[in-house]
Formats: C-alpha cells, sequence, structure tokens
C-alpha cells in the first residue's frame, strides 16, 4: 500500500466553490458572534453488493454531501449541518445555530475553550494500487458467486445453512476550515468486505461467525485478504469446533489470547477508556464513563509487556488520516506504555481541560456529526516470540483464536470474551478444539497477567461506535498472540 | 412542503420509468431536528439538523439496486445516479427476493401525530434542558448527563404503480444518568409523539431515585437467581426478539426463530408482544411501509405463541405469505414495540423474589449464537438484591448470560405500568413493563 501526498487535481471551479462556501460558513459565524467556528463538507459516496448464499440480493448506492457547521458562542458548543449548499441556505444555517447556541448558553457552568493548535494547511489523498474502477462491476460480482462456491463445497460434516457476503467499497472528501487557520483537503477511498457463515450439524446444533476485512486502498486488498482460503478455513474451523469440540478447562490455567481478540481487547480496554472526553463524562449518559479519572496518567495497569498504541497514520489502514477535523495533525499515541497508563486521546476541547496539546482524535462520520473523540488504529505492541515460543512452556492451556461475544462494562473494567475457535494447550503443543470458552477478566487483570507477546501483528476492522447520535467510523484493532498466567476460564451455561 | 417533496418523488420515478426501470419508488424525506446533550448538570453541545434525503427502490427484469442519497441537489443527482444504475442491473441476476411493488391501497390517515409545540421547542430547548437538570437535582444527586432530542419529519412515498402518500409527524425523546458519589448511578428513558414536559420530569426522578438507591454497592455471587427486568432491560432484550421475527432475519441466520413457524410456543403464556404502528403515543407511528402498504397493529408474540413473522412484499412473496406492512425494502421490521402489562405493582413483584436482582438497567447485548439466542449483556446503574420480597441492598454490575428462549420461557410477571422507553440500547420506540424472569443464568468476571 503507498500513500502519496499529493494536490488533488479534481475540477478546480467545483473546488473553489466548496471552499468558497466552508470558509464563508466560519467568516459569518464569527462576524455575528462565534468565538470559534468550523465547517467541513463532507462528501461520502459508496456502492454495495449483498448476497445470500452466491445470489445478489440486491445493489446497494450511497451518496451523501453536505456542511457540518460548529460553532462556540458565550462557551456554550453548538452543532448544525445542512445539504444545501447555496450561500442563503449556509449563511441561515449559520445564524440559526450561533443563535440557538448562545439562547443555550445560559445552560452552561464551565465555558468551553478549545486548546492552542497549530492547525495544518494541506491536501492530502490515499491512492489505491488497484482503484475501484478498475475491476469491471460483473467481476465484483462473481466475487459473491466464487466465495459461495468454495464455502458450500468447504469438506465438513456440518451444512453451511446461510453465508451472507456484503461488499462495499467508499470514497470519503473532506475540506476542512476553522477560524483559527486550518484547511485539510483530504479523498480517502475505502473497501469493506463483511461474511457471516452459519452452520447446522443435526446432532450438534449450529455455530455462527461474522467476520469484517477492512482498510483504505483499493482492490489489491482482496489479494491481500486471501479471501478465498479465508471463507474455506473458517467454515472448516467451525466445523471441527461444533464437531468435536470439548469443554474447556475449569482449573487455573494458561491462555494464549489470539491477536483478533487481542486487538477488539485493547480496542475497548485501553482506548475507549483512554478517550478524554469519556474520563470528563460528555459521554457518561450514552457510552459512559472511564475506570482513568483525571490524574492518573503514570498508574500502573499491567506488566512491562502491556504497551498500547493508537496510530492513525499507519499506511492503508482502515482509520487512516493525517489530519483530524479539527485541523490538528496526526502521530502515533502511546496509550499504555510499559505497563503504566501514559497518554490520552484528546480533541482541542479536553487538551484546554487537561492543559496539553490536542494529539488529533477529533472525528466525524459525515457531514451530519459533530467531530468527537475516536480511536483510528489501536495495537498491543508486538513481543519478540515466536507463536511456537509461546506455547513452548505451557504445560495445560488455550489457544482462543476468534470470538463471537463480548462485551465490556461501562467504565470499561470488566469484560467477556467468548472464543469461537480454541483449542487445548497440552505440553506445548495445540491439541484438540475447545467450544465456547469464556474469558470473564477485568482490564487490569488481563494486561497484569500478559507475560509474553509473538511478532506476529495482525490487524483487524471494525466500525466502531459513539456518540449521539451514534457516529460508526472505521478503525483497526490488533496485536499480536499474547499469553496470560494463572487464568480460570468459564463455560457457557 | 407536502408539494415540493411530492412534486420531487413524482419527478423521479418519472424520469425512473423513462430510464428503463420496470418499477419504482421513491421516499423523500425531510427531517427538522434539534437535540440538547447534556453532561456534569450543563449543557455539553447542541445540535441542529436540516436534511433532504431520498431513497429509492428500482427493479429492472426482476434485478433490484436500492440508493440511499443526501445530496446538495435532490434532482439532478438521482438523474445521474438513474443513468449509472441501469448498467448495473445488467450485470447481476434476478434477485431471489424480487416480488413485484404492491399495488396501492387506500392508506387510512394517522391523526394526533403531529404536535406543532415540538416546533416551537426544536427553536429554543432552553427550558427543556433546564426542567431535566432542576428536576434530576431535587434528590440529592451530584450531577446528570443525558440528552433531549426533538423533531419534525415529512417524508413522502410515490410509487410507479401510483402510489403518492405523505406524512408529517413530530416526535421528542429523552434519556437521563444521574449519578451520586461515590457509586450511585440510575438511568432512564422516554418518548412521545407530542412535547410532554411531564416526561422529561419523570425520566429525571426515576434516574435520579435509582441513583440515590444505588450508593454504597457490594460484590454479588454468579449464579442462577430470579431477576426483575426494568423496561429499559426488558426494552432491550425485546427489541432483541421482536426484530428476529423479521422474515429477512430468519432467512439471514440472525434469529431464534429459524426452526419455528406461526402456532409455535416460543415463550411463557404471560407474554404478549405486539407491533403497533398505529400507535400515535410512539413516534415511529405510521401510516404506511416504505412499499405503500396500510400498516395495523398486530401480535408478534400473543400469550407465549409465536403469532407473526414479519414480512415485506418480498419475503412474503418468497415464503408464500402476506405482507405484513413492515417494509424495510430488504429487511421488514417492528415499527412501535409493545408489551402488554400484567397485573403486578412493582412491590408486588419484588414480594415474588426470594432470592433475585432487579436490573435497572443495560448495555452491550451481544450474542454467540443468533440462532440458539446465547447471549450475554452487562448491567449498569442501579442493580438491587432482593431477598425474601424485600430490596436488601445494591450491588456490583455483573452479566445477565443466557439464552433468549430460555428467558422468554422462564417469564412469570409483569407489571400493569407500562414505560415509554427509548434510548441507545432500544432504538424502537416501546411501551414495556417491569418484568419478573425466573432462574436467570448471572455472571461476572472471575478475575
Amino acid at each position: 500500500m503507498v500513500i502519496n501526498l499529493r494536490y488533488i487535481c479534481i475540477a478546480e471551479n467545483v473546488v473553489k466553490f466548496l471552499e468558497d462556501i466552508v470558509l464563508l460558513a466560519v467568516d459569518y459565524a464569527r462576524r455575528i458572534g462565534a468565538e470559534y467556528a468550523e465547517a467541513r463538507y463532507h462528501k461520502i459516496s459508496s456502492e454495495e453488493l449483498f448476497s445470500r448464499n452466491g445470489d445478489i440480493l440486491g445493489v446497494g448506492k450511497g451518496f451523501e454531501e453536505g456542511i457540518g457547521i460548529r460553532v462556540i458562542v458565550n462557551g456554550a458548543l453548538g452543532f448544525t449541518s445542512i445539504n444545501k449548499l447555496d450561500r442563503d441556505s449556509i449563511i441561515g444555517a449559520v445564524e440559526k445555530i450561533v443563535y440557538q447556541t448562545r439562547a443555550l448558553s445560559r445552560c452552561m457552568k464551565e465555558k468551553i475553550v478549545f486548546s492552542e493548535a497549530r492547525v495544518g494547511r494541506s491536501k492530502y489523498s490515499v491512492v489505491a494500487k488497484k482503484p475501484f474502477h478498475t475491476v469491471s462491476f460483473d467481476d465484483k460480482v462473481k466475487l459473491h458467486r466464487e466465495l459461495w462456491s468454495i464455502v458450500s463445497r468447504a469438506k465438513i460434516e456440518s451444512k453451511i445453512s446461510v453465508f451472507i457476503l456484503r461488499y462495499s467499497e467508499s470514497i470519503e472528501e473532506k475540506i476542512v476550515v476553522n477560524s483559527d487557520g486550518a484547511f485539510i483537503h483530504s479523498i480517502t477511498p475505502r473497501l469493506s468486505v463483511m461474511y457471516n457463515i452459519v452452520i447446522n450439524h443435526p446432532e450438534k446444533g449450529t455455530m455462527q461467525k461474522w467476520e469484517q476485512l477492512g482498510a483504505s486502498g483499493g482492490l489489491e486488498w482482496l489479494d491481500d485478504w486471501r479471501i478465498h482460503e479465508r471463507v474455506d478455513e473458517i467454515a472448516t474451523s467451525m466445523d471441527n469446533v461444533l464437531v468435536k469440540g470439548k469443554s474447556p478447562p475449569r482449573e487455573t490455567i494458561d491462555v494464549v489470547v489470539g491477536s483478533e481478540i487481542v486487538g477488539l481487547i485493547v480496542h475497548e480496554s485501553c482506548g475507549h477508556p483512554s478517550e478524554a472526553d469519556r474520563i470528563l463524562g460528555r459521554e457518561a449518559a450514552q457510552a459512559g464513563k472511564s475506570f482513568i479519572k483525571k490524574g492518573m496518567i503514570g498508574e500502573r495497569i499491567g506488566s512491562e509487556y502491556a504497551t498500547v498504541i493508537d496510530d492513525p497514520t499507519i499506511p492503508g489502514s482502515y482509520g487512516f488520516y493525517l489530519y483530524d477535523d479539527e485541523g490538528v495533525p496526526a502521530k502515533p499515541r502511546y496509550l499504555y506504555r510499559n505497563g503504566l497508563i501514559n497518554e490520552h486521546l484528546h480533541n482541542r476541547w479536553t487538551a484546554y481541560v487537561y492543559g496539553v496539546e490536542s494529539n488529533a482524535s477529533a472525528r466525524a462520520m459525515d457531514y451530519r456529526s459533530e467531530p468527537i473523540v475516536r480511536m483510528a488504529n489501536t495495537y498491543f505492541k508486538p513481543g519478540d516470540y515466536s507463536f511456537d515460543e509461546l506455547l513452548e512452556d505451557v504445560k495445560l492451556g488455550i489457544y482462543m483464536k476468534s470470538f463471537m461475544e463480548w462485551n465490556i462494562d461501562d467504565e470499561r473494567w470488566s469484560q467477556r470474551y467468548v472464543g469461537l475457535e480454541a483449542y487445548l494447550i497440552e505440553k506445548g503443543e495445540l491439541k484438540e478444539p475447545v467450544k465456547y470458552p469464556v474469558l470473564e477478566i477485568t482490564t487490569k487483570s488481563f494486561y497484569s497477567n500478559v507475560d509474553a507477546a509473538d511478532k506476529d501483528l495482525k490487524f483487524y476492522a471494525g466500525t466502531c461506535g459513539k456518540g449521539e447520535p451514534m457516529q460508526g467510523v472505521p478503525v483497526w484493532m490488533g496485536g499480536p498472540n499474547v499469553r496470560l498466567r494463572n487464568i480460570r476460564i468459564g463455560v457457557v451455561e | 412542503m407536502e408539494n415540493i417533496l411530492l412534486d420531487v418523488s413524482k419527478t423521479i420515478v418519472n424520469e425512473a420509468v423513462r430510464e428503463g426501470y420496470d418499477e419504482a419508488i421513491v421516499i423523500t424525506r425531510y427531517n427538522y431536528n434539534t437535540m440538547a446533550k447534556i453532561f456534569n448538570s450543563q449543557l455539553s453541545v447542541v445540535q441542529k439538523w436540516v436534511d433532504y434525503s431520498i431513497e429509492l427502490y428500482l427493479a429492472k427484469d426482476k434485478r433490484v439496486i436500492i440508493l440511499s442519497l443526501y445530496p446538495s441537489d435532490i434532482e439532478s443527482t438521482a438523474r445521474l445516479t438513474l443513468k449509472e444504475m441501469i448498467s448495473r442491473a445488467k450485470s447481476i441476476q434476478e434477485s431471489p427476493f424480487y416480488a413485484p411493488i404492491p399495488e396501492p391501497k387506500r392508506v387510512e390517515p394517522l391523526t394526533n401525530i403531529y404536535d406543532s409545540r415540538v416546533l416551537d421547542a426544536i427553536e429554543d430547548p432552553s427550558k427543556l434542558v433546564e426542567l431535566a437538570i432542576e428536576a434530576s437535582h431535587r434528590e440529592r444527586i451530584d450531577y446528570v448527563a443525558g440528552m433531549i432530542n426533538l423533531w419534525i419529519r415529512s417524508k413522502t412515498l410515490v410509487s410507479s404503480k401510483g402510489a403518492e402518500l405523505y406524512e408529517e409527524a413530530s416526535g421528542m425523546q429523552t434519556y437521563l444518568r444521574a449519578f451520586s458519589e461515590p457509586d450511585g448511578s440510575g438511568q432512564w428513558s422516554y418518548c412521545s409523539v407530542k412535547l410532554e414536559p411531564r416526561g422529561i420530569e419523570e425520566t429525571a426522578l426515576i434516574a435520579a431515585d435509582y441513583a440515590i438507591k444505588s450508593r454504597g454497592r457490594t460484590g454479588l455471587e454468579p449464579g442462577r437467581y430470579d431477576v426483575i427486568l426494568s423496561p429499559m432491560v426488558a426494552g432491550n432484550l425485546i427489541e432483541l426478539v421482536a426484530s428476529m421475527s423479521s422474515a429477512f432475519s430468519m432467512l439471514m441466520g440472525m434469529s431464534i426463530f429459524m426452526k419455528n413457524s406461526p402456532g409455535d410456543i416460543v415463550a411463557s403464556d404471560k407474554l404478549t408482544v405486539l407491533d403497533k404502528p398505529r400507535d400515535v403515543d410512539l413516534p415511529e407511528a405510521t401510516a404506511f411501509d416504505d412499499e405503500s402498504t396500510p400498516t395495523f397493529d398486530k401480535p408478534i408474540i400473543e400469550k407465549g405463541v409465536l403469532k407473526t413473522i414479519l414480512h415485506n412484499s418480498k419475503t412474503a412473496s418468497l415464503t408464500g405469505m402476506e405482507t405484513t406492512g413492515n417494509a424495510g425494502w430488504v429487511n421488514p421490521h417492528p415499527w412501535n414495540i409493545v408489551v402488554e402489562p400484567g397485573d403486578y405493582t412493582l412491590d408486588e413483584m419484588i414480594r415474588e423474589v426470594k432470592r433475585g436482582i432487579l436490573v435497572t438497567n443495560n448495555w452491550y447485548t451481544r450474542l454467540q449464537n443468533y440462532v440458539e439466542g446465547i447471549f450475554s449483556t452487562i448491567s449498569r446503574d442501579a442493580l438491587l438484591y432482593i431477598e425474601n420480597g424485600e430490596i436488601k441492598k445494591p450491588v456490583e454490575k455483573v452479566r445477565i448470560a443466557d439464552k433468549l428462549p430460555n428467558l422468554l420461557r422462564n417469564i412469570d410477571g409483569l407489571t400493569k405500568n407500562i414505560y415509554n422507553i427509548m434510548w441507545w440500547e432500544v432504538s424502537i420506540p416501546s411501551k414495556i413493563p417491569y418484568i419478573l424472569v425466573r432462574n436467570v443464568n448471572i455472571t461476572k468476571h472471575l478475575l
């Protein structure tokens, strides 16, 4: 995957018009009394193919464009969006939101202030090696039939009841301008493939797996994902667990947690609790608060192996960006470092409250959404073991490779992951499959019990939900396989 | 507004037919909306939306194309997209879900789904925000968070079969979460078609009451307990079950009813769940579905028996049934969910419990297997331990980790009071009582 930073050569008159109207919104808001103003032209075009058991049920096409405008008036924050892009409509929308924010500012106890920031002025785009238009629509349809053919012919005892496949390609374009001088024009294409496999065995019941693959870039990712082999492997491994899976051991054992689950764990129990807006209570009635409180930087949360990084700048990543939606340049954030709480995810408001600089975590899903503090690509730092070395001195344990059910409490402390593909480990070797082992553990126990990680960093795609109205943004979650010592595993009753 | 939206919709349907599509439905929506979000007993942000959007269902030689557009220029974007997508139809095979668009039927409009006072509150919601904060603080809580959402929505539906429909409705939603140090919290919600400051006030009072009652929590051992699900929790789980009654969910491998037929016993005979699109208390009330079929109220589960699988014309045709007025072009879905009340008061219900818990709120319900209904969900806010018919103490968070079919079968009582619920974890407006479920598996972290 290659990221080229270059000036974008789309129709100059269109760009000029869009730049003019976002500048107009910002200038006008400032003129009528906003202390801060920001306008974001935001366009997303997408196309989707949806099939069941190889049959295309339909083609979906999405297109949305509009402007999201944010203002601070009398220390209160207001946001509005509009998709009529003429000057009068935009001026009307600015007037209404400034008026309404001013009226509601009497409900403020502490004024909203943004931190100083060195905002950027830049244009960039993610360039696909194999752009969407270079592969025919017919070939994209064919992919559905090919994958169904592979899954339905998998050499398994169970029957495939349902194979759902959702192929989706999208291009997101943004122009972010604010009254502090930011000007960021970006274009990001993304590819996503999701599938649901349900297998059914007459005596053993059913088993189900959802998986999403996603990245920024183009169709080159289909080769990278080895999707044809992947669906066959998943169906085969599910059948193996359904037919031969035993209950997990009930005594205290070691657990090797697969990178798919590690990625989810760091997203849920490090990324989310490190969102500074959550720590300050802004999401308290929705996604909840955080076990991390203001002032806990430097406190121990895990062993020396527990380092978790969130990095928007990983080339090809699903959560890729170079500047956030407040115009701040992106960089890696070391949320936990060698077992210590190290850094939070900040936008310019939380940065002001904390007295630090924003680390560019403000993201908005679309033009109808306010920018809020979000993750991008969160991962557990790999170690220096091989996978075999992780297993080597495990006398009795399990390897949890994948999952289906999971949840975590609203302070991100108590979490549960139910394994799907899992195996017993005996004397350093993988043995028979284990059905539905349950890892139900606190955040501190998880990170404290890690005693090794292998070198094999893998990323998994997801759509992270937060905010009101709910905003789903693309993210990667990743990590190596990690080993936990002395764990009690539960079972599904 | 009606004439503008209808004219746009008709123009696009005609354009689709001219372009060569055999069938078209166009739904045009206008949304005018203000949401005030609260945290730390103050405003966090006021958000205001003005949106025009358009959805198109297109069929060509039984191939199906669906468009969702939020364009700056509806007509020209729709025109361009129609041209672009017609070639797609040649590349795909006939959709197994294809069925002709239903012939238009007489639609009985709903009355009382528009309250002009909502429009006034959209322009200035500050008094409602102040009410939410003030009412929450009548109890000695420390702070409150939440939101108040107010909207006017207009939609037109025009089909190539000749349907021309328009509806304008108002709505409001609120939920509030009160906090009382060191560890107390309570959350409640409310929704209505009309502006109801009383709903905001009641939401604040219940949330604050549970916040006070849940201070000083202690641990609870995992095991099997009788559980009283508050309307917030029951609303979340019943919404999941009601959505699984969609024929599409069954075809997608996403339903516990995959092996069931109407007439099967799937729950305790104390449980009746209705889809009520014509209940004008609840803000998804609508007179017609996305295929122009008139809506009607219907039982999904009646006295424990599965009564209705929800259909649009496509899933109905595929399975030899009739549409139930629940389209969704792809996924038929409930509009408003109502659980019929029982005859308990909450106090009487608590007296029925020897060893159990009252779960007032939950989130993060996730399934290991949709077909078998293996799930868990984690409590948040007040969780109250009950012993010998009395609430004894607040306890720390636990999970309900069980199977949905077990839960449905083990329902043993419902309260006579029902509550209008809608929040993050209950997205379909619902009227729900407290529900007593026996012998539920409760887990917590082991390390």
